[in-house]
Formats: structure tokens, C-alpha cells, sequence
């Protein structure tokens, strides 16, 4: 069962193009920010870019040398018509480089629509006001694009099926240690849900969660992993297994922000909306990083892992940056990790075998 | 204007006697503030705080050779070298508690903005982390509208709530008296400066874009005082006076004008004499005319309303704004300076100003009759994989291609 959502994720740009044909339209999103509760409620699908594994395209890629991969790796998949469905895109700002990448793709008319989400950085009443406002002008030009209005009542539901999604994920993670369920599966459970509509999302976790077998062992030692791009993550879960260790429980921005925080919809689901994302999504920078850490240190407990793989991309300076934040708790706490730096090729992947095993072999 | 001695008030904004005038305040008991760059120091002078800029100290450490110890403590903290320059360079400062100069007193709060880069706010994140220090955080929302009323609206509540933050956590409360004195300093220090932004349209331009990069100081770290105001206006009248006379920095006469796109190369500003010696001046660079300054619509500061016209100057921001407004700045300063081609500074540490450039030069090249580009990849203060010898290779070959169209 769990392999249907490996198969819809590796499907995503088909099943896109599918939709696009039924008259349905598709907002793009690069990273985790944007609320994709507003595209949804304008009628339209919220669809997660994601990096490809395929290094040719960055090599397709214009962009500066020194931007992430991940940019680069996302400019290649548009350059090469990969997007070719996309009726606008959306990004909320988490870094330089995916605030400023917009600028380029807004310049040269890469996609009908281009919007930045006006966010900003703090969580108080002020700020809560501006982005309701925010939320407002967006919904506005959604439902121009889309024909739908967004209306309070439609914003509810869709608020109510992503947090059901948030609820199931919360379930998922509680559930995979026991169930044994192999990590790279459980990669592809989340990276799903970045790409497929919500409902039909919703309904596979349900039967997930209820097919789940209890009380499969697995071999120690346990590992979490910390990481953002996703080919990357499989590497190094595969590199991680092949010394022997399993990778129990994982932290990527985009499923803790599904798994972390519901959004409490009572009074005008704008402002619920914008309560929702100011400072509650675990992104550098705009989330504590006290609650960040912890909420790392209680994933490991709560998953029996006692080691940490903390994974970044190269010229990825908001993470690189975060983890010189973390580290320092993570050494007061003793709590054992590797930290690995590396750009998302096979090549740049294969060359950290050694240190992996040896971090594994200290766990032991 | 009464006839001044240039130097002598020169000597009173110098980086030495601006961390000499912080040594004075934290013994006076003034609170230190650990301050990023374009927030509203004209509040915090106005207030009695003193800020400290890490970032200008970092290009200022990178300027005379001394950054390396920072860049080491940095990395020895888990900062990899991929992370913007002036942060590892800042926070290396901050960790060492030293300057180029001297030690620096220990910081009493910490103000930054958010929004000029994204690194600014998971960088005060981590001085409020580690240092514990009360820190304000001046939310500037992302926008690619940044003159929006409601924008500025926003941030001049940040202004107000930065006020409210000095006056719970030091002694120091604000006058408004001394705010508009502060204010006013500032508009003369911002007037004059854009006076001496625009005598470079002569032929030739009197100013140096390698002097220029000292002489930016205090406007960055100083607005609010009479000593910058002061400076700016004496320096003014020196450059007109040598406008007069005909000077020009370029060797020979001035042959080429260029533009400089990016921050200065800190570490290699002899690049900018190189230049110079073969004939070329810089005579306008948006870090000069557009990122300093007095950045409201009227290009004054409004006295009777510090606090909107503070907001409106400091969410002025050139990144936020869309390519083809940037290049609206472009293709009308190189009409009026005259300008025979551009020099990009592709810079790692700073993706804001770097992104898009390819664009803007493309955009460029089409409406400028192929204005030649000559771009140079690099970082703003780590001279780490900076080739002098290479530099000077692509200069030769830049001139050679500037001459060519001359004749």
C-alpha cells in the first residue's frame, strides 16, 4: 500500500498535467511557505516544485554558481519545460535566494503569474493585521486567475483539510517506528503530499494508518535525518542502511510544517490563516531556534533514534547557518550527531560513505 | 561657505575615531547597541545609544587586511565559508569582543532589520541566542513593492516599537527635540552627499569611486550627529571646487565612465586604482546613489514628520524592487553620467544584490547599443579564490574593448 505514494509522487508532473487538461489550474510553490490553503480555496492546486535527482538540469540552469542546487536544480526543470502546466507561481520568502530567484522568473515571464507572499517575520497583532491584509490581496488576485472567489466559508474547508492532513501525518510519525516502515517510504509518504491534491491525499494516509502492521523491530542503532532536499535524503538513507543503521523518524521543513502546527480556524479564517504561518512553520530565522532544537531532540526521544544526521546543500546558507545555531545545543546536550555538507549529486554523495559509517559504527 | 579645514573634520569620522566616540560612550555609561545596517540610527542618536555596525566593521576589517582571525573564529563555531562574508566576519567580531581597533565594550541590545537580506534576521537570531541581549527585530515584510503607503505604514510602527524597545531596556528615553535635531543632521548629511552624487556628471567626474568607499562611513554608521552633516557639506565644497578646476581621479584624463554595480571588493580595492590608472572612472554606482542616503521620493527628509520620513527612506530598498524597475535607475544614469560601460561585482556573500544581474545586464546591453559588461565573480570582504593577477588580466582586456568603440 505505502507504495502508492511513491508511485503518485514519481507521477506528479503527469497526473499535474492531468488535472490542467480537466480544467483544473496549478499554482506552483517553491519551498513550504506559501499557504497553500488560499490557492486551494480559489479552486486551484497548490503544487510543491521539487528538486530532481537528474543533475542535468542544473547543468540547464542559468542561475549564479554560488545559489543551492535546489534553485539551480528547480530553474533547469522549468528551462526544460518540466513545469510546462503551471499557471503561476507563489513563493514566501525563507532565504535570499528563493525571495530573489522570483525577481528572475517574474522578469522573464516564466510562468502567466508570479506572486511574492508578503510575510512578515514577526507574530504580533501588528503583524498578524498586515498579513491578514496580505492574505486578503492575494485571495483576491487567486480567485481573478482562478474564476472562484475565495470566500470565509471556502477558506474553512480548505483550512480543515490541510490540518486533517497535519492531523494524519502527526498519526503517520507516531505510528512508522513501531510499523517498521522503511524510511525511504516514509520520504515519499510526505514528498506525496507536496504534490497531490489534498482530499485524495488525506484519503490514502487514512487506509495507510489503518493497514499498518505493530511491533516490527527495527535494527538498531536508530538514526533521525534532519535534511531538505529530498534525492538527497534518499541517498544518504540508503547510505545510512547500508551500514547497518536505521533512519526511524525525519524532520524536513515541509512535513513539519504539515505535522507540527494546526491552524486554529475560529472568527475570520484570514487572520486564522495568518496566525497560522507567522513564526508556527520551523524555517531558519522564523521560528525559534530553542523550539526548533527541542523539537528535534523530543522527535529522536519519542522515535528511540540516538543519533542525529544533520544534512545541508551546499551554498544552502540559511540552513549552513541554522545548524551553527543548533549545534551549540546539540553539544550541550551530548546528543549525537553528524553534520554533512554536500551538493545534490550521486558523486557528492557517495564521497560522505565514510564518514556516515564511521558515525555509525561510534553509535554502536 | 565659510572656509574650512577638510581634514581636521575629516579626523572626527574616521573608523579609528568613530570606535574611539564608542569607547567614550560605553564609559559614559551610554548603552552599546549591536546594530545591522539601514536601520534608523538617527533614532538610536537621538535616544543617547551608541550603535555598533558588525557589518562595517567587517568591511572595514577586510579593507586593512585583518579579517582572517574573525573569518577563524567563525569557522571554528561551525560557520562554513559559503555563509555571506560580513556574518562571519561580524559574528567573529562579536564572539572575540575585538575590533581592528580594539576591543569592543560589551553590547547592552541588539536592533536589526529584516528584510535588506534574509541572513540579517537569523543572524541577530543567533547574537540574541547567544549573547542573550534584548534584540529588536524591525519587520520589513518581503515585498517587490516597497513604496506601497501601508508598507510603509508597517514599518513605521517597527520605528515606533524600536523606540518603545530602547526606552524598557536602557535608561534612555526619547526626546523629540533632540529626534528632529537628528533628523535634520541627517537630511543636510544625505543633501550634501547627493550634491556630491551628482557632480560626477561632470566631465570629468572629480570623485573617486575608491575614495567614495571610505568617505561612505559615516553615512552608514553616523547619521544624526552634527560631525557627519559637517563632513558631508566640507566635503562638498571640495569636490565642486575640484570639479572646477577640472580633477579627476583617471590617470591622463578621463577616457572611459563606468558604472559599478555591488558592494565594494573589500579586500582588493586597489582593483578601483587599477582602473583609474588606465583612464577609467566610476561616476556612478547604485551602492553610492541609491542604497545611502536620503532614499525618499522628495530626496529630503520630512522634519516635521520624523518618524514616516525615516520609514519611507529606510524601506526604500533597491533589491525589493522588481528587475525592470532596477534597471530603470540604469538606463537613466547612464544617459545622464554619460557612461561607456559597466562593471558587475558578482558577489557570493551578497545573492540580494547579485541575483538577477544577468538579467539587468541583458536588459542593459539591448537598450545601451551592447554597452560592454565586464563582471567579476568574487566576495565582498573573504579574499579567499580572489586572483589579483586574473583581475587585472580581464581589466586590460575590458579597457581594450572600451577603447575600441571610442575609435
Amino acid at each position: 500500500m505505502i507504495a502508492q505514494f511513491k508511485a503518485l509522487f514519481d507521477a506528479r508532473h503527469e497526473k499535474a498535467r492531468e488535472l490542467k487538461q480537466q480544467g483544473t489550474k496549478i499554482i506552483a510553490c517553491f519551498y513550504a511557505l506559501p499557504p497553500k490553503e488560499l490557492v486551494h480555496a480559489a479552486g486551484m492546486l497548490p503544487v510543491q516544485m521539487v528538486e530532481d535527482r537528474d543533475s542535468k538540469y542544473e547543468a540547464r540552469s542559468e542561475f549564479l554558481p554560488y545559489l543551492c542546487g535546489m534553485s539551480k536544480n528547480l530553474d533547469g526543470q522549468i528551462g526544460a519545460g518540466v513545469f510546462d502546466y503551471v499557471d503561476g507561481i507563489m513563493v514566501s520568502t525563507v532565504c535570499d535566494t528563493n525571495r530573489h530567484v522570483l525577481d528572475i522568473w517574474a522578469q522573464q515571464k516564466t510562468f502567466p503569474h508570479a506572486w511574492l507572499v508578503r510575510a512578515p517575520a514577526k507574530n504580533d497583532e501588528g503583524a498578524v493585521n498586515y498579513f491578514t491584509k496580505e492574505l486578503k490581496r492575494l485571495a483576491h488576485e487567486l480567485g481573478t486567475v482562478s474564476g472562484t472567489r475565495v470566500t470565509d466559508e471556502g477558506l474553512r474547508r480548505s483550512i480543515a483539510l490541510f490540518n486533517e492532513n497535519r492531523s494524519l501525518f502527526r498519526q503517520f510519525y507516531e505510528a512508522r517506528v513501531r510499523a517498521g516502515i522503511p524510511a525511504e517510504d516514509a520520504v515519499y509518504v510526505f514528498a506525496s503530499a507536496l504534490t497531490t491534491p489534498v482530499e485524495e491525499h488525506n484519503a490514502l494516509m487514512k487506509t495507510l494508518l489503518s493497514s499498518l502492521p505493530s511491533d516490527r523491530p527495527n535494527v538498531e542503532p536508530k538514526l533521525m535525518l534532519c535534511a531538505l532536499n529530498i534525492p538527497m535524503s534518499v541517498d544518504v538513507i540508503r547510505l545510512a542502511e547500508k551500514y547497518g543503521a536505521t533512519v526511524v523518524t525525519d524532520d524536513f521543513t515541509h512535513n513539519a510544517r504539515y505535522g507540527s502546527t494546526e491552524i486554529v480556524a475560529d472568527g475570520d479564517p484570514f487572520r486564522a490563516l495568518a496566525r497560522g504561518y507567522l513564526r508556527s512553520v520551523p524555517a531558519p530565522g522564523l521560528y525559534s531556534f530553542e523550539d526548533r532544537a527541542a523539537g528535534i531532540r523530543a522527535a529522536m526521544e519519542r522515535a528511540g533514534a540516538t543519533g542525529m544526521i544533520y544534512l545541508t546543500q551546499l551554498y544552502c546558507d540559511a540552513y549552513a547557518f541554522e545548524y551553527a545555531v543548533l549545534k551549540e545545543r546539540f553539544e550541550r546536550w551530548k546528543l549525537p550527531h553528524l553534520r554533512l555538507d554536500a551538493e545534490a549529486t550521486p558523486g557528492s554523495i557517495e564521497q560522505l560513505n565514510v564518514r556516515v559509517q564511521s558515525f555509525i559504527e561510534s553509535l554502536l | 561657505m565659510a572656509e574650512v579645514d577638510l581634514k581636521a573634520i575629516q579626523r572626527k569620522v574616521t573608523a579609528g575615531a568613530s570606535y574611539r566616540k564608542m569607547i567614550a560612550a560605553a564609559e559614559a555609561g551610554q548603552p552599546i547597541c549591536l546594530a545591522s545596517a539601514g536601520i534608523p540610527n538617527e533614532v538610536m542618536h537621538a535616544m543617547g545609544v551608541y550603535p555598533v555596525y558588525p557589518e562595517s566593521l567587517a568591511a572595514i576589517s577586510a579593507g586593512i587586511g585583518k579579517a582572517g582571525v574573525f573569518f577563524d573564529e567563525a569557522r571554528t563555531r561551525g560557520l562554513t565559508n559559503t555563509i555571506c562574508s560580513y556574518t562571519r566576519c561580524g559574528l567573529g567580531i562579536s564572539w572575540t569582543k575585538q575590533t581592528p581597533f580594539g576591543p569592543i565594550p560589551p553590547p547592552n541590545i541588539a536592533v536589526t532589520d529584516v528584510n535588506m537580506c534574509c541572513l540579517h534576521l537569523t543572524w541577530w537570531a543567533h547574537i540574541e541566542d547567544h549573547l542573550k541581549l534584548p534584540t529588536c527585530y524591525m519587520d520589513m515584510p518581503a515585498t517587490d513593492a516597497p513604496d506601497a503607503p501601508e508598507y510603509i505604514d508597517y514599518y513605521e510602527n517597527q520605528v515606533l516599537e524600536m523606540v518603545r524597545f530602547i526606552e524598557t531596556n536602557t535608561p534612555c528615553r526619547l526626546d523629540m527635540d533632540k529626534l528632529r535635531a537628528s533628523v535634520k543632521h541627517s537630511d543636510l548629511a544625505g543633501y550634501y552627499w547627493t550634491k556630491m552624487m551628482e557632480l560626477r556628471r561632470n566631465r570629468p567626474s572629480p570623485i573617486s569611486f575608491r575614495a567614495l568607499a571610505g568617505q561612505i562611513l559615516p553615512l552608514v554608521t553616523a547619521l544624526g550627529e552634527p560631525d557627519t552633516s559637517d563632513y558631508y557639506e566640507a566635503l562638498y565644497y571640495q569636490y565642486a571646487q575640484d570639479a572646477k578646476e577640472g580633477k579627476t581621479p583617471a590617470h591622463g584624463g578621463e577616457k572611459y565612465r563606468l558604472i559599478w554595480n555591488g558592494i565594494p571588493i573589500w579586500h582588493h580595492l586597489q582593483l578601483i586604482d587599477y582602473f583609474q590608472e588606465k583612464g577609467a572612472n566610476f561616476v556612478w554606482e547604485p551602492y553610492t546613489s541609491l542604497t545611502w542616503g536620503n532614499k525618499t521620493s522628495s530626496g529630503r527628509l520630512d522634519l516635521d514628520r520624523p518618524f514616516h520620513t525615516l520609514a519611507e527612506k529606510y524601506t526604500n530598498i533597491l533589491s525589493n524592487k522588481p528587475i525592470a524597475r532596477r534597471f530603470e535607475y540604469f538606463d537613466r544614469a547612464i544617459r545622464d553620467y554619460a557612461v561607456d560601460g559597466l562593471v558587475m561585482f558578482s558577489n557570493r556573500s551578497c545573492r540580494p544584490m547579485s541575483i538577477g544581474q544577468h538579467q539587468l545586464g541583458q536588459l542593459i546591453k539591448e537598450r545601451h547599443d551592447d554597452l560592454p559588461i565586464l563582471i567579476f565573480e568574487g566576495d565582498q570582504a573573504d579574499p579567499d579564490g580572489f586572483s589579483w593577477d586574473d583581475a587585472r588580466t580581464r581589466i586590460d582586456g575590458f579597457i581594450e574593448v572600451l577603447e575600441g568603440r571610442k575609435t
